[in-house]
């Protein structure tokens, strides 16, 4: 067969990938054209990322094959992919945080002096020969600790570009960017397929798919269920191939009934870990039976209020009052005890402890508290059955009590972490992020048991860097910002409006009002 | 004229740098206890206490500002520097000669410290590529008695080395089996190396020798002697004669720092050491690097064995190593896993050896003191008092391919 412009640079052919007791790809056909951008788009699991780390080498099919430029080939290794020109940015970043931008972009292609030694030199001019042709501002001498998450993803893209690749392979590239960081990603990627590149674009949010695929292919349960183009597409039809049933993208939530006062706030300030001050004296309230939204972009100070709400971290000055007592600087444990419940935003590190079972992650505030112990000893049948009851209402997939918490998937542990706050019956319920890294059937649980949390009287104050979350969740939205809030909306506030109060655009405005 | 001012002002502020205060603390201290010794040998407390004072005083402004380590180890010298030269103007100068003969004492630093700097730079590369090597004090064992023994059997020194040097590498391929193909864990294998070279070296030993020990006329590795230098002031009795190993010392260090900093080999070491993951998706073969550089920590580790049997003392006795392997350890963590540092670090250790060794004509408990100051110094830099050591991201980690 003859290479036509028609030629698909890559394709995949019943592609079956077997894990134990999981039949992870079933029989994927795939195709990519040159200079387009291909979307691979399904559930948590639906078997996305394993079709890739087959391409990419990373693992063996068991059936299948691979053709790249009409021509079949075996890739047994990264190196073979990267010699076939596949590049591929992993959502977990593969770079070493200790070593320069330079070196870790030459890294096993390394330009040498007299086939000796390393020749940084060259290697930073090429750098910066590329960052320019792409207008990635990166400097190639920084160590990559020292950059941003957005830029270790542009450090990742002049990988896969300086080994020449022509197919690109981005898994999940905006579970970690903020909005702006996201846009200017999405500039990237059009900049390179005019260039030529041919891109592979992992996802399970729909509305970014639709922003930046020419055709979508949606994987469900390990099997390809369609490819479709853009035109045409819509958000509640592919979220209908993803899940396969009709997926509630709207929360659908009647009007908010607020009653007292539950969480109070009072010119709080925090600082973050260098010691600067990272909140600066934020006042908020949050009703019993009404949700508030933070929104803001990430790194504005939100995960230091959310530590020193729940007790993690030391106020350096102000007060946090839950239902009425000053629990200021108290230890965590006071802090739930007086009726706090808190979904961390980082659930792997800092909501389940991975190597325990579901129970025992399920017991871990309450452990001392009968049913779960008595006279200092654990009930290990009564924790199990508890749990039982709670991983059924909280219709938790993939696992029994005894299962470990890592075995699961990121959906179902969230479940958990839900389970475990809102079965303590807490007034105050502090969520944060929480739906993040969850694909669009466990985002519509997470937003309608929040909203059915609210109902119950609870205050719920919800943080998180997601527009449409804030949008469609809160009754009431404060906008953070370098440590303040710097404005209030209602949600009916346009997300144009709200974004440019995210990046600091209303703050005069707001100054301007509240001195009037 | 303002540009003239500011840059005044920028050279002013690079002076009283945290930094430089520290090291000039560091430096008035020493000399304070420097003016007591021979040869100046001032019999008055007031040149350590007052300088070792001012040592303390710029440790201390140093460490308020920001510059930790040094400004502990500024701070650590004054006092010692007080205490040392009260204990020194106290005692006779008899004493003091027989005991501070600064060219001696460096040389004797230099034979003490070349074993550790061999186990040291070989530590280096297995740990910099992330597998924990706490069996280099068997490998060195067994390097330093397969050397005496293939030396004398052979009746050649260069043999003896090559087996020694095999012998290590032999054991490092069984501690890299186990830590790497078999992800077990790498300090219970590390130990039961050295429990393993303790065990064969010592019932070889025995078979091999008998209660003769080894014969007195083994073929040694040779000293350089330089004739050329050896009238200098202090540096010919330092280093106008001194063994070929401790010169193939100064030169595995240059040539180390540059394979691990210079080169695409040292990059990807240090890479597998960090971020194996990272380095496996880039093509490089984790196994193979870990492999190779554990295998490299042994034969370093064993040449420093041989060092010590058919070098340095000339005979072979049960356990002769006698923690060496350790103290090189700790060099090794407390120069940073860099060369260099590490190879500070065994000259510190080495010049607390030939203290030790020179102190029981004073005091013995004195000199016990001094042996203990490696793993007091380590624990000082891994506790991170003073500017924290900070290890290889993946070290002690095995890695699995997906």
């Amino acid at each position: 067969m003859s290479v036509t412009p028609e030629t698909p640079v890559l394709e995949l052919r019943g592609m079956t990938k077997r894990f134990p007791g999981v039949l992870a790809n079933d029989h994927v056909d795939f195709d990519l054209k040159r200079g387009e951008v291909h979307a691979l788009l399904g559930e948590n699991g639906a078997g996305k990322s394993t079709l890739m780390n087959v391409l990419y080498g990373l693992y063996h099919p068991d059936e299948g094959e691979i053709l790249v430029n009409g021509e079949p080939v075996r890739i047994h290794s990264p190196r073979e992919a990267i010699d076939r020109g596949i590049g591929m940015v992993h959502q977990h970043f593969m770079l070493i945080p200790v070593m320069t931008v330079a070196e870790n972009i030459v890294l096993a292609a390394e330009p040498t002096h007299a086939g000796v030694f390393l020749d940084l030199d060259e290697a930073v001019d090429k750098v910066e020969e590329l960052s320019r042709a792409f207008n990635f501002r990166i400097d190639p001498h920084a160590k990559v600790r020292d950059i941003t998450v957005g830029q270790q993803q542009r450090v990742e893209i002049l990988k896969a570009l300086f080994r020449g690749a022509d197919i690109l392979i981005l898994d999940e590239p905006t579970a970690v960017l903020t909005p702006q960081e996201a846009d200017e990603l999405f500039g990237i990627l059009k900049t390179l397929q005019r260039e030529g590149m041919s891109i592979i674009f992992i996802s399970h949010k729909l509305r970014e798919v639709l922003e930046i695929a020419d055709r979508i292919t949606v994987l469900r349960r390990g099997k390809k269920i369609e490819t479709v183009p853009r035109e045409g597409a819509t958000e509640a039809g592919l979220a209908r191939l993803m899940v396969g049933r009709d997926v509630l993208l709207r929360v659908d939530k009647s009007p908010p009934h607020p009653g007292e006062v539950l969480l109070d706030v009072d010119a709080l300030s925090v600082l973050d870990d260098r010691e600067l001050e990272a909140v600066k004296g934020i006042s908020l309230k949050v009703h019993e039976g009404e949700i508030v939204g933070i929104a803001g972009v990430d790194g504005n100070g939100q995960t230091e209020l959310i530590d020193a709400l729940t007790g993690l971290r030391p106020a350096q000055s102000g007060r946090v009052t839950v239902g009425g007592r000053d629990v200021t600087n108290e230890s965590a444990r006071e802090h739930l005890d007086e009726g706090l419940g808190h979904i961390p935003q980082d659930r792997l590190r800092h909501g389940l402890v991975l190597e325990f079972s579901l129970a025992e992650n399920l017991a871990l505030h309450d452990y001392r508290k009968e049913p779960n112990s008595r006279w200092g000893w654990l009930r290990p049948g009564r924790i199990i059955s508890w749990a039982r009851g709670l991983l059924q209402e909280f219709d938790v997939r993939g696992g029994g009590p005894q299962t470990h918490a890592s075995s699961l998937s990121g959906g179902n542990q969230q479940k958990v972490v839900i389970a475990r706050e809102v079965s303590r019956d807490p007034r105050v319920l502090i969520a944060a992020q929480p739906t993040r890294g969850l694909d669009v059937g466990a985002i519509e649980f997470v937003h309608r048991r929040l909203v059915e949390e609210r109902d119950e009287g609870r205050a719920v104050l919800l943080i998180s860097l997601e527009i449409d979350e804030v949008l469609s969740l809160s009754d009431r939205i404060l906008v953070m910002y370098e440590g303040e809030i710097v404005a209030e909306f209602t949600p009916d506030v346009s997300e144009q409006e709200l974004g440019i109060a995210m990046t600091g655009g209303g703050r005069e405005e707001a100054e301007a009002t509240a001195t009037a | 004229m303002i540009d003239q001012a500011a840059t005044r002002t920028y050279t002013w502020v690079k002076i009283i740098h945290p930094r430089s205060i520290a090291i000039a603390g560091i430096v008035v201290s020493a000399l304070g206890f420097w003016f007591v010794l021979p040869p100046l040998t001032q019999r008055t407390i007031l040149w350590p206490v007052a300088l070792g004072f001012l040592g303390v005083a710029a440790g201390i402004w140093a460490v308020t500002r920001g510059e930790r380590r040094l400004g502990w180890i500024a701070v650590g010298l004054g006092i010692a520097s007080m205490g040392l030269g009260i204990l020194a103007t106290n005692s006779s100068v008899g004493h003091l000669d027989s005991v501070v003969v600064w060219s001696a004492l460096f040389a004797s630093m230099l034979r003490y410290a070349t074993p550790l700097t061999y186990a040291a730079i070989g530590g280096m590369f297995s740990e910099r590529s992330g597998v924990v090597n706490i069996a280099l004090e068997g490998m060195m064992l067994s390097g330093a008695f397969f050397a005496i023994l293939a030396a004398e059997k052979l009746d050649s020194w260069v043999l003896g080395v090559l087996a020694g040097a095999a012998a290590g590498a032999g054991l490092a391929l069984i501690h890299a089996f186990f830590c790497i193909q078999l992800r077990s864990d790498q300090i219970v294998i590390g130990t039961a190396i050295n429990f393993l070279a303790l065990g064969l070296t010592g019932y070889l030993f025995v078979d091999v020798y008998g209660e003769l020990g080894t014969p007195a006329d083994i073929p040694r590795i040779p000293d350089v002697t330089l004739p050329a230098i050896s009238d200098w002031y202090f540096i010919g009795p330092v280093l106008g004669q001194l063994n070929l190993m401790i010169w193939l010392s100064f030169v595995l260090l240059i040539v180390s720092y540059l394979v691990m900093f210079r080169t695409p080999i040292g990059l990807r070491i240090r890479s597998v050491g960090e971020h194996p993951r990272a380095a496996d998706t880039v093509g490089i073969s984790v196994y193979r690097t870990r492999y190779a550089s554990v295998v490299t920590s042994g034969i370093l580790a064993a040449l420093g064995g041989a060092y010590l049997s058919i070098g340095f003392v000339g005979s072979f006795n049960e356990n002769m190593t006698a923690g060496r392997g350790f103290i090189a350890l700790a060099a090794l963590i407390f120069g940073a896993w860099r060369p260099f540092g590490a190879f500070a670090a065994a000259l510190l250790f080495g010049f607390s050896s030939a203290l030790a060794q020179r102190l029981p004509e004073y005091s013995g408990s004195a000199a016990t003191l001094f042996q203990a100051l490696p793993y007091v110094l380590t624990l000082i830099a891994v506790a991170g008092v003073i500017g924290r050591s900070i290890p290889p991201a993946a070290i002690g980690r095995p890695y699995a391919k997906q």
